[in-house]
């Protein structure tokens, strides 16, 4: 069964703007899936349907084969979303903050504390997690987002630009979490702006332009030996 | 009210206590702020619980101690219902971390209902604070049986989910009906507007509809008697029977239909709210535009320009903001084609009093429709995550302000001369006093707006969660407001006094100038706080 599937996915805006139009693609365990296209192509609009955040016009989101629209919570206990600019409680800690996820996907004692400790030392940011989110700077809140999406271990990891804000390092280890998280059976969807990432990091990937997916595929079947780049620019010039 | 809800609501109270400032942020500055404002908040509650038992006092003493509880529950439950419905979209719909919370594995029941719960608890110390005072008095005045407190106490806090439910509601229904249009916002506004113009003269057309019918009787006994306000609105006299004759059916009944009301409201609002605020949080960039010849303005103007674009792209801000210059133009219409005795008699019942008396007090009028919030006092909160552009700009903080303060000018001004002209008009006051008065409202504009601003400055809040914390219940909202609304009610009652033992003019004249004075006061003040 696929971790990701949308079918005919059509997402109209009141002012009758097509923001998606019939998109479909596939995502299976172990896919490192990148999502790239220009601003405004419908990249986040169409991650936030996949989170359950927004309502969708036509067609079908399903994970791990349960309806987005049907079954939301279903849905949601087994995905992580990460927004571009995460806009967490300001006034809570860091550390409230991820117990109130934690509290949330009902994680144990144990294995939050396991979970926290882990990827805070990973992240460098344990030490300031008893400070309130509003003193972070815009990197420690996307690696509190980070922390927090990989808490209850998901099956599906949806980010949009994860990379934005984040210093290299951070970077470099989120880059070896998605490995790790997919060598494990899960599956990570992500959105970027940074076509060498996409390259190098993704086995599948899709474009889209105007609300369309233009193309999809693997990597190898997409560049067939050209760079990301260059296919790229070919087809949204087209 | 299951496990996740309860952790959601804790999560909401704690994001926006300032408790975790005061536990955590180590900069005295931050925590001296946190802790004044919360002392500013306990100030007002102090002073509701005076007020409220002064209220009692009056009631004792007139021998109707019997009314208390009617008079306590009507105050709680307009409160509740008004508190609510501004706040409502605000808090249900379009919220900040709407994206966060969709995406954790809550229902949109759960989201909604904690939402309004949160509304419920924040709110909450206001009702204490009006109910706990009136228990008092009512203990005091009835010698009441022991058991009438814990009663009072516990029906405090059902009293209010009904009223805030039905604001909810309707601020569902509105959010609902405009979701469906293009431009979303300005149907939302318009509707809020029209609904609350509505509630505003329920009254009179209640009044208007049964002039010439059988029933006006019974009508005018139900306008005319407390004890009758309990028919019209069922809760009320539930919660006065509980307590005054321990009716357990009433007691039942208002928890039972309080428990069944908040459950059929949040099944319906759960039902739609992903697709609203998918709606109302949505919107596809325009990709019509063609470069044109652009303006130039000056940089106090191009500030109160953004000032403006900020006020109208906030349907929370523009209500809340905007209701008073509404009121004033409504009241300046209406004054156009219905002569100022017919309104004087109107508003006071048809009590016998000289409509010219009432002419000095035009300004005073007016100003408590214009002055009832200023935008200064909450704009410079409002910057919160956007404080950075106006800081990096090479601009000095006064020049901020002074931009910020002539926004407000340019929004009170002309609907405060326009109703005072058309107040004027339809009185037929000699022209000279005509003058005066738009003399003194300009000042009353002025003094608004610096005042407001001096709140904004010195209570300035930039890590709200929502912005309806520093529009609606800011601490620079509230102390802007209350005394600003009581002076203003004071002086129409002084002016009224005053101008019948002496030349009224001089009495507008001297309001006028203190006024003005105080204008530059508080200017002088915006000055030296910006130069901080």
């Amino acid at each position: 069964m696929s971790v990701l599937e949308i079918k005919n996915y059509t997402k109209v805006y009141g002012e009758g703007k097509k923001a998606a139009d019939n998109i479909s693609l596939t995502v299976e365990a172990g896919d490192i899936y990148g999502f790239i296209g220009h601003n405004g192509a419908g990249k986040s609009t169409t991650i936030r349907a996949i989170v359950g955040v927004l309502d969708f016009t036509q067609g079908e989101i399903l994970i791990e084969g349960k309806s987005v629209k049907e079954d939301p919570i279903a849905c949601k206990k087994i995905t992580a979303y990460i927004p571009d600019n995460p806009d967490l409680y300001e006034n809570l800690t860091g550390i409230q903050y991820l117990n109130f996820i934690a509290d949330v996907f009902e994680i144990s004692q144990k294995d939050r504390e396991e979970r926290i400790k882990k990827y805070g030392d990973m992240f460098e940011i344990t030490e300031s997690l008893g400070s309130l989110i509003s003193s972070y700077s815009h990197g420690m809140k996307q690696k509190v987002a980070i922390i927090s999406a990989l808490i209850h271990e998901p099956k599906l990891m949806v980010m949009d630009e994860p990379f934005v804000g984040l210093d290299p390092k951070a970077t470099f280890i989120l880059k070896e979490i998605m490995h790790e998280m997919c060598q494990k059976g899960a599956a990570v969807f992500f959105s970027t702006h940074v076509l060498d990432v996409a390259e190098k990091l993704c086995n599948k990937v899709a474009i889209i332009k105007k609300g369309q997916l233009i193309e999809s595929g693997t990597m190898e079947q997409l560049t067939n030996g050209q760079s990301l780049e260059s296919v790229f620019m070919e087809v949204v010039n087209e | 009210m299951n496990k996740k809800s309860m952790l959601l609501l804790k999560t909401l109270l704690r994001s926006t206590s300032r408790i975790n400032q005061i536990k955590y942020v180590k900069d005295p500055k931050i925590r001296g702020k946190a802790i004044g404002g919360m002392i500013g908040l306990f100030v007002l509650y102090l002073m509701i619980v005076v007020y409220s038992f002064m209220m009692c006092v009056g009631y004792g003493q007139l021998g109707l101690t019997d009314s208390i509880p009617i008079i306590c529950a009507s105050i709680i439950s307009m409160l509740a219902f008004v508190f609510t419905f501004f706040k409502t979209n605000g808090y249900l719909f379009a919220f900040k971390e709407y994206d966060m919370l969709m995406s954790l594995p809550f229902s949109a029941k759960t989201i909604a209902a904690d939402k309004f719960l949160y509304m419920y608890v924040a709110s909450m110390p206001w009702y204490l604070s009006v109910s706990v005072a009136m228990m008092i008095g009512y203990g005091i005045y009835a010698g009441a049986n022991p058991l009438v407190y814990p009663v009072w106490l516990v029906l405090t806090f059902v009293l209010p989910i009904i009223p805030m439910l039905v604001a909810s509601f309707i601020g569902f229904l509105i959010a609902k009906v405009s979701a469906g249009f293009r431009h979303k916002n300005i149907i939302q506004t318009v509707l809020i507007f029209v609904f609350v113009i509505f509630c505003f003269s329920l009254q009179y057309i209640i009044e208007a509809l049964v002039k010439s019918d059988e029933t006006k009787v019974i009508l005018e006994n139900v306008s005319g008697s407390i004890e009758d306000i309990g028919s019209v609105y069922l809760p009320i006299a539930w919660f006065a029977d509980g307590i005054r004759s321990f009716d357990v059916a009433g007691i039942l009944l208002l928890i039972g239909v309080s428990l069944v009301l908040f459950e059929l409201v949040f099944m319906i609002v759960g039902k739609y709210y992903r697709q609203i605020n998918s709606a109302l949080k949505s919107h596809g960039a325009d990709k019509a535009y063609k470069m044109t010849a652009q303006k130039t303005h000056s940089v106090v103007n191009a500030i109160a320009f953004k000032e403006f674009k900020r006020m109208t792209g906030s349907q929370a801000y523009l209500v809340n903001a905007g209701l008073g210059e509404v009121l004033a133009f409504l009241l300046g219409a209406i004054a156009l084609f219905v002569k100022f005795e017919k309104i004087i008699s109107v508003v006071t019942k048809g009590a016998p009093i000289d409509a010219s008396i009432v002419f000095p007090a035009i300004p005073l009028i007016v100003y408590f429709c214009i002055g009832m919030v200023a935008t200064t006092a909450c704009s410079p909160s409002l910057e919160g995550k956007n404080y950075w552009i106006m800081q990096s700009l090479p601009i000095e903080q006064k020049t901020i302000y002074r931009g910020k303060m002539l926004y407000n000018m340019y929004l009170t001004v002309p609907f405060a001369v326009f109703a005072t002209v058309c107040l004027s008009f339809s009185a037929r006051v000699p022209i000279v006093n005509a003058i005066i008065y738009l003399a003194e409202i300009i000042a009353l504009c002025a003094f608004s707006t610096t005042w407001g601003c001096v709140c904004g400055i010195k209570h300035m809040r930039l890590d709200w969660e929502n912005e309806i914390e520093v529009v609606k219940q800011g601490a620079a909202v509230a102390i802007y407001l209350f005394p600003n609304m009581l002076v203003c009610m004071g002086l129409v009652v002084l002016v009224v006094f005053l101008g019948m033992r002496m030349d009224a003019n001089l009495v507008s004249l001297a309001i006028t100038a203190i006024a003005g004075l105080l204008a530059a006061l508080c200017y002088g003040w915006v000055m030296k706080l910006s130069r901080r």
